[in-house]
């Protein structure tokens, strides 16, 4: 692989420059490009002309061109999303009409680092235009993309302000849980206009540790996006080699192309609702209903008076504190009225262009007390004097504030809590005992993030056919939380929490690319590059309790026992090295070959582990260029595409291969430093790698009018990074290995289609994108056959086996509910019914669940447990609609998720909070469920009410069939309607262009799923009650372009 | 070009197929579904010694490790310790199962006995899915050797859909019946020690000629079966075997001291129908001590002593019957009989 790399520079750099031209006579050309669809003048056209072509000028803001060009020589125009045209040169005056350019191969992509036409790559990748995102003012451009690629999952799971759901591209990536279930996200690595961003670490959850966790994307405002485009197969990414393992996302921000300055103006105004919120029992009812509950089901009459009598909850109602019907759920969630604004000022031509985008952002939370706020000023310059050298330079600065209250950035439990309590319970104030409310509503928690980036690229031409390129980045990276819970809600003694993280990030990269063509026939493309990255980030805490009262704070270290802090254990200082080359090979653009070697050095890889080494193979066919396809019109592009590859992603920490150190105590009055005993070193520790295979085939037929996108894949992650608990024989009692494998593969379709004829008043555009995916476990540590994860708060245990889906859940069966007593199962042998395991046991009577006895022994215990369902969908994908007729328009997107198993633990809490009732949780009408009242009954939900079986049997329990549930849906995400102004309106504002929108977001799901949302739920399929449900929300919204 | 047409789709296809035959090639190299049979699934005991004549579960003797549940499990290989085949062990016998939960608060005996059925099965045999041994009540050791006869061997296959493994060697060690517990009889030769037991309690029950409180020596309870019905029949005598009447156990409830029907109560006995085992499960109920194993009966009654007092005296015996039969417990007193007339 090596040395046919050195060949290729070889070859390349033997060859010799082209002559220059002869000299013509000059006339001048002027004219006027117009939009064919819309009949609107096209700025900032380029007219070219001459071989090797040179840009002659550009359109103004009126489409109007003026060009000097040879008498007999041929013009093109070329307009990015537009057919190019090239006519020759008829006369002083032409007028031009373009059409927009409908072949999904003349698509620009980006692909390790350098730009290509789809048609000569063989990688897969899927690009979304600034179009398809507008009209949504979201914080984070990625809950705009859900449906639109096939193949990329994302769940917007997460409703809090500013933060992402999760995204997955291709399957998971990694199977390990943190916490109680979560899974470790696996976003892709994120290129922003060529600077890589990750999207992994601390911040995206900020979970573990008290940071904002805003995810750096949602810094990014909407409007400042030119195009996302998606690298799914391992070609593709391979070049983005030291973190692409887990897919790519390029993201790259609009650049100013019109002579005229232009000013665009984008203004929505949005109302956000919260969901429908579960309808609870109140007041009276409420108190009858717990009192009935007593009666009927204690263990005797008269230990139900005894219980109701002292419990003055129930039986004192005269007593005024008790004596309320308090809507707990409307003080936590609310309407809210937000507001963005955006200003981008661009203008400039290919020697010297320039951009400004400033904007301001906010977002109030559903949830009081959250909210998110950005502000941004985005900058970038370029500035080309020549064809022979560029510059282009970007600074970017966002800077963002958030709240989340008394939550954190994934979970606001106080809600979930608090948000449950007993409507008999006053409303709340700080002399009442909701400090659960109180904690979600006078917690002042004041975040900000600040994200300066400032970006170098140079671009030299050394002589024709060889570029030499360096970009240079440097991001600072900042984050603060300032969190104050009152004395009154913390045992009188506040709590004040202060946090400072900033992470500093330096990138570097330097390549030579070299371009050759012979005969127009063979054309070969050489690019080496080599990148450097170095990233250090540092926490710091500072912890008071107890300060002089709620509004000053200070001083600081008045008491040392008190006043705690330091900086935190993920101190971390990473440095990555990577060389890369890439070959490229066509032959008359119907062959195509790419070939990459990739080599990674980490910080983190064990010395013994040396540089990760990933080749990448990739070859296209456009079989409609051969020439007996020749004869078959009606087929615009077909082709086929393969390709191989590998990638990594470094994993761990630099703690993990060299062990760490602590200070310990004092020997001879001196500071001891001891080996930390906790994870033993492993200098073996290597990156998680991805090794994918990737078939695919395209094609287009009838002019645009259909086209198809098939790609199947297999992916394999290796090296998965797992902590594993070693004999206590080796001092040490964990270490962290590389040895868990997963596999995923599948298949991606995406068809679209413009059914009406070309010249039909009403266009409309369809696209549909479905993908499978299936995961399976292929390695586990110690070659074992099967791992099982215990989760000990809800007992939703994952089992991790050999062959199967790599998140299965262990659950018992729920095969019903025993209707009578007579169908309790009994033991021939001993006579005894079916009980609950333990010393001390239970048996199962009627109105209970009919849990499978798997093991046959008459006993229900952890030998019961059946493996069954997946968290992770099969099927997923979305649909997007968009009509237009004259100035209206109408686009509607959705996306859907299948063959999903959800596991409904709000609705099991609900069922749970039946099970004491002398406590001062809120009830919930059970009327819509089908439980068991009275013997005979045949009911799905075991009988909620007999709190005497609630800690004996548990039957409303967490870890069992009953309450894991199909968590397929379709969701329509976004419905706009739009109004483009006509010209004539608007021309004596001033104004170039204006339109007016309306946008519904988030408008319906569709599903079977009992509860609230099957889509908010965590990436293990647990719709957990403390989630921070999403809004829908409705938009209006101006765009003006003077 | 009729010719290059064929070869243009022949191409394609096997483009295609080329593709399509390259990511399906990758998935064959995955590991199968496969459950887990792991090496440090274990039985935790390897010798077992049912009693003969009751039912007898041994649960607890399984660990299964990392292996996936639901296992199944067989006994095979079941023979004697010199290798021969031990049929009686795999031949099917009737034995009695239940089929619906005995509770306690059963009105008759028939309502009991519809409660289980006869069904033929091995008299020894294993849970299917859980590893737990059971020996049948059916199991007799006129035909099955005990101890100190060395017994049985056998091995255990357990199996599922990851492989098998083989569990060897087991022992299984039958001891004799004994038909009634406390037992007089030596476990291991089946011979009778004493002719007779001890009560459970013995409570504030003075002596007649002595006015000495009586202890649990003083009186011998004894077991005999003397016929094949189904009675339980309670005696109280004296020193000479002269019966004392029952009813001068006043405090007693009589409807209540065992789960029988029919009560029978003359001056010389108690006698009820009852069904077979006595208690027929293990499993508390009013008739029962507080584990369930044995039935538990109180005889009571009360006197005016010295001084004025009330005195309550109280006689208790837990037990077990498992075979069925006329059964007869005799409380004798050896040396003297228990004062019921007022001080």
């Amino acid at each position: 692989m090596r040395y046919s790399a050195i060949l290729f520079s070889l070859i390349a750099l033997l060859s010799f420059c082209h002559p220059a031209g002869a000299q013509q006579k000059k006339i001048t050309v002027s004219g006027t490009v117009i939009d064919a669809k819309e009949k609107k003048p096209l700025p900032g056209v380029l007219v070219r002309s001459g071989k090797p072509s040179i840009v002659l000028g550009q359109t103004d803001i009126k489409g109007n061109f003026t060009v000097k060009a040879d008498d007999d020589a041929e013009l093109t125009f070329n307009f990015i999303g537009f057919k190019s045209i090239t006519r020759k040169v008829t006369g002083p005056v032409m007028n031009i009409v373009m059409a927009e350019e409908v072949n999904a191969l003349k698509e620009t992509v980006i692909i390790g680092y350098s730009k290509k036409t789809k048609e000569v790559s063989t990688g897969s990748s899927v690009v979304i235009t600034a179009k398809d995102i507008q009209d949504a003012p979201v914080a984070n451009v990625l809950e705009l993309i859900q449906g639109k690629v096939a193949g990329l999952n994302i769940q917007n799971n997460n409703g809090t302000p500013g933060m992402a759901g999760s995204i997955n591209i291709r399957g998971i990536s990694n199977v390990n849980v943190s916490g109680s279930g979560f899974l470790t996200p696996t976003s892709p690595l994120f290129v922003v206009d060529g600077f890589p961003v990750d999207d992994n670490s601390n911040y995206s959850y900020g979970f573990d540790q008290a940071s904002p966790g805003l995810s750096p994307i949602s810094l990014i405002p909407t409007e400042d996006i030119q195009s996302i485009e998606i690298l799914k197969d391992a070609q593709a990414t391979s070049l983005y080699g030291s973190r692409g393992a887990y897919g790519v996302i390029l993201i790259t921000t609009k650049r100013g192309n019109s002579k005229v300055p232009i000013i665009k103006y984008t203004a929505n105004f949005t109302l956000a609702q919260p969901p429908a919120l579960r309808k609870v029992i109140g007041g009276k009812g409420e108190r009858l209903m717990r009192i009935d509950e007593i009666l009927q089901n204690d263990t005797n009459y008269y230990h139900a008076l005894n219980t109701i009598n002292s419990t003055p909850f129930l039986s004192d109602s005269l007593n005024a504190y008790y004596n309320n019907s308090t809507n707990w759920q409307a003080k936590y969630f609310r309407s809210t009225f937000n507001q963005t604004h955006n200003v981008e000022i661009s203008g400039g031509e290919n020697k010297f262009n320039y951009k400004v985008n400033t904007g301001y952002f906010s977002q109030k939370g559903i949830v009081e007390n959250t909210d998110f706020t950005r502000y941004n000023l985005n900058m970038n310059t370029l500035y080309q004097p020549n064809d022979r050298f560029k510059l282009s330079a970007a600074i970017n600065n966002q800077l963002a504030y958030n709240s989340t209250g008394g939550g954190n950035s994934l979970t606001q439990t106080g809600v979930a809590s608090s948000g449950a309590s007993s409507s008999l319970l006053p409303a709340p104030s700080l002399f009442t005992a909701s400090s659960g409310l109180l904690n979600t509503l006078s917690t002042q928690n004041d975040n900000k993030t600040v994200n300066i980036t400032a970006n170098l690229d140079l671009d030299v031409l050394i002589f024709k056919g060889l570029r030499a390129t360096n970009s240079f980045s440097f991001n600072y990276f900042s984050q603060g939380t300032e969190k104050l819970t009152p004395a009154a809600l913390n045992g009188d003694f506040n709590q004040l929490y202060n946090y400072f993280d900033r992470k500093n990030t330096l990138y570097n990269r330097t390549g030579l690319a070299y371009d050759k063509s012979f005969a127009n026939k063979h054309n070969f493309r050489l690019n080496v590059f080599g990148e450097l990255n170095s990233t250090n980030f540092r926490a710091d805490v500072i912890q008071q309790s107890g300060t002089p009262n709620d509004q000053i704070l200070g001083p600081l270290g008045y008491d040392w026992s008190k006043s705690l802090g330091g900086t935190l254990n993920n101190l971390s200082d990473l440095k990555t090295a990577s060389l890369a080359a890439a070959f490229s090979y066509n032959y008359k653009q119907i062959y195509v070959l790419d070939l990459s070697y990739r080599m990674d050095g980490s910080s983190t890889n064990g010395p013994d582990a040396g540089y990760s080494k990933n080749p990448s193979v990739g070859v296209r066919w456009n079989f409609n260029k051969e020439k007996f396809m020749q004869s078959f019109n009606w087929l615009d592009y077909s082709s086929l595409r393969f390709s191989y590859g590998k990638n990594i992603v470094p994993t761990g920490s630099v703690y993990d291969v060299y062990g760490r150190y602590v200070a310990g105590g004092n020997y001879n009055q001196d500071p001891t430093v001891n080996l930390d005993y906790g994870v033993i070193p492993n200098t073996g520790l290597t990156p998680t790698t991805t090794t994918q295979l990737n078939g695919g085939f395209d094609a287009g037929f009838l002019n645009g009018k259909f086209s198809v996108t098939m790609d199947a894949y297999y992916k394999q992650v290796d090296n998965m990074l797992r902590m594993k608990d070693i004999a206590n024989i080796n001092a040490f009692s964990q270490v962290s290995t590389n040895e868990m494998s997963v596999v995923n593969y599948g298949y991606e379709l995406t068809l679209t289609a413009r059914p009406l004829p070309t010249d039909s008043k009403l266009s409309w555009q369809l696209s549909v994108n479905a993908a499978f995916n299936k995961d399976v476990m292929v390695h586990l540590p110690d070659n074992v056959s099967q791992l099982l994860v215990v989760d000990p708060t809800t007992g939703q245990n994952i089992l991790y086996r050999l062959g199967r889906n790599s998140l299965s859940n262990v659950l018992l069966n729920t095969k019903g509910v025993y209707s009578s007593n007579s169908a309790v199962p009994v033991d021939p042998l001993t006579g005894l019914r079916y009980r609950t395991g333990g010393l001390v046991y239970t048996y199962f009577k009627q109105g209970d669940p009919a849990w499978t006895d798997v093991n046959g022994d008459y006993v229900l215990d952890a030998n019961d447990y059946v493996a069954v369902g997946n968290s992770q969908p099969l099927v997923t994908g979305g649909f997007t609609s968009s009509m237009q007729y004259g100035p209206f328009s109408l686009s509607i997107n959705g996306s859907f998720t299948a063959i999903r198993d959800v596991l409904n633990n709000d609705l099991a809490s609900r069922f749970q909070s039946f099970a004491n009732p002398t406590a001062q949780t809120g009830l919930v009408p059970l009327e819509a469920y089908n439980y068991w009242k009275t013997s005979g009954n045949n009911a799905t939900y075991p009988n909620p009410y007999d709190y005497t079986r609630a800690g004996k049997v548990s039957p409303f329990r967490y870890d069992q069939t009953l309450f894991q549930e199909d968590g397929s849906y379709l969701k329509i995400n976004q419905v706009t309607f739009f109004y483009n102004f006509k010209k004539a309106m608007i021309k004596r504002w001033n104004i170039s262009s204006a339109r007016i929108y309306v946008t519904a977001y988030n408008v319906h799901t569709f599903s079977n799923y009992s509860g609230a949302n099957p889509e908010n739920v965590t990436d293990l399929g647990r719709d957990i009650s403390g989630g921070y449900p999403t809004p829908r929300s409705y938009t209006l919204g101006l765009q003006v372009q003077f | 070009m009729k010719h290059t047409y064929k070869l243009t789709a022949f191409s394609i296809l096997l483009a295609a197929l080329i593709v399509s035959v390259g990511i399906s090639g990758c998935l064959k190299n995955l590991p199968d579904d496969r459950e887990s049979i792991a090496t440090n699934t274990q039985f935790t005991q390897t010798v077992y010694s049912p009693v003969l004549g009751r039912n007898t579960l041994f649960d607890n003797n399984f660990s299964v490790g990392n292996s996936s549940q639901p296992l199944t499990f067989k006994i095979i290989n079941m023979r004697n310790r010199d290798g021969s085949a031990a049929p009686e062990l795999t031949q099917l016998f009737p034995v009695q199962v239940w089929t619906s939960p005995y509770l306690g608060d059963e009105k008759s005996i028939a309502e009991i006995e519809a409660k289980r059925k006869i069904e033929n099965h091995a008299l020894f045999e294993v849970r299917e899915h859980a590893g737990q041994f059971l020996m049948w009540a059916a199991a007799r050791s006129t035909f099955v050797k005990t101890q100190p006869d060395s017994g049985y061997v056998f091995d255990v296959e357990m199996s599922n859909s990851g492989g098998r493994r083989y569990f060897r060697d087991f022992k299984l060690m039958p001891l004799k019946e004994r038909e009634f517990e406390p037992s007089t009889l030596n476990a291991v030769t089946g011979l009778s020690q004493h002719t007779g037991l001890s009560s459970s309690d013995v409570e504030n029950i003075i002596g007649a000629k002595t006015n000495k409180f009586l202890s649990g020596d003083d009186i011998e309870v004894q077991f005999h079966k003397v016929g094949d019905g189904n009675s339980l029949k309670f005696k109280f005598v004296d020193s000479l075997y002269n019966p004392i009447d029952p009813a001068q156990f006043n405090l007693t409830k009589w409807d209540k001291l065992v789960h029988g029907f029919n009560m029978e109560k003359t001056n010389q006995y108690v006698k009820y129908t009852v069904a077979y085992p006595v208690p027929l499960i293990v499993y508390q109920t009013a008739y029962t001590n507080t584990s369930g194993d044995k039935a538990h009966v109180v005889f009571s009654y009360d006197r005016q002593a010295y001084g004025n007092i009330r005195s309550v005296s109280n006689l208790k015996l837990d037990f077990a019957i498992y075979e069925k039969g006329d059964w007869e417990i005799t409380f004798w007193f050896r040396n003297e009989s228990p004062k019921f007339i007022n001080d």
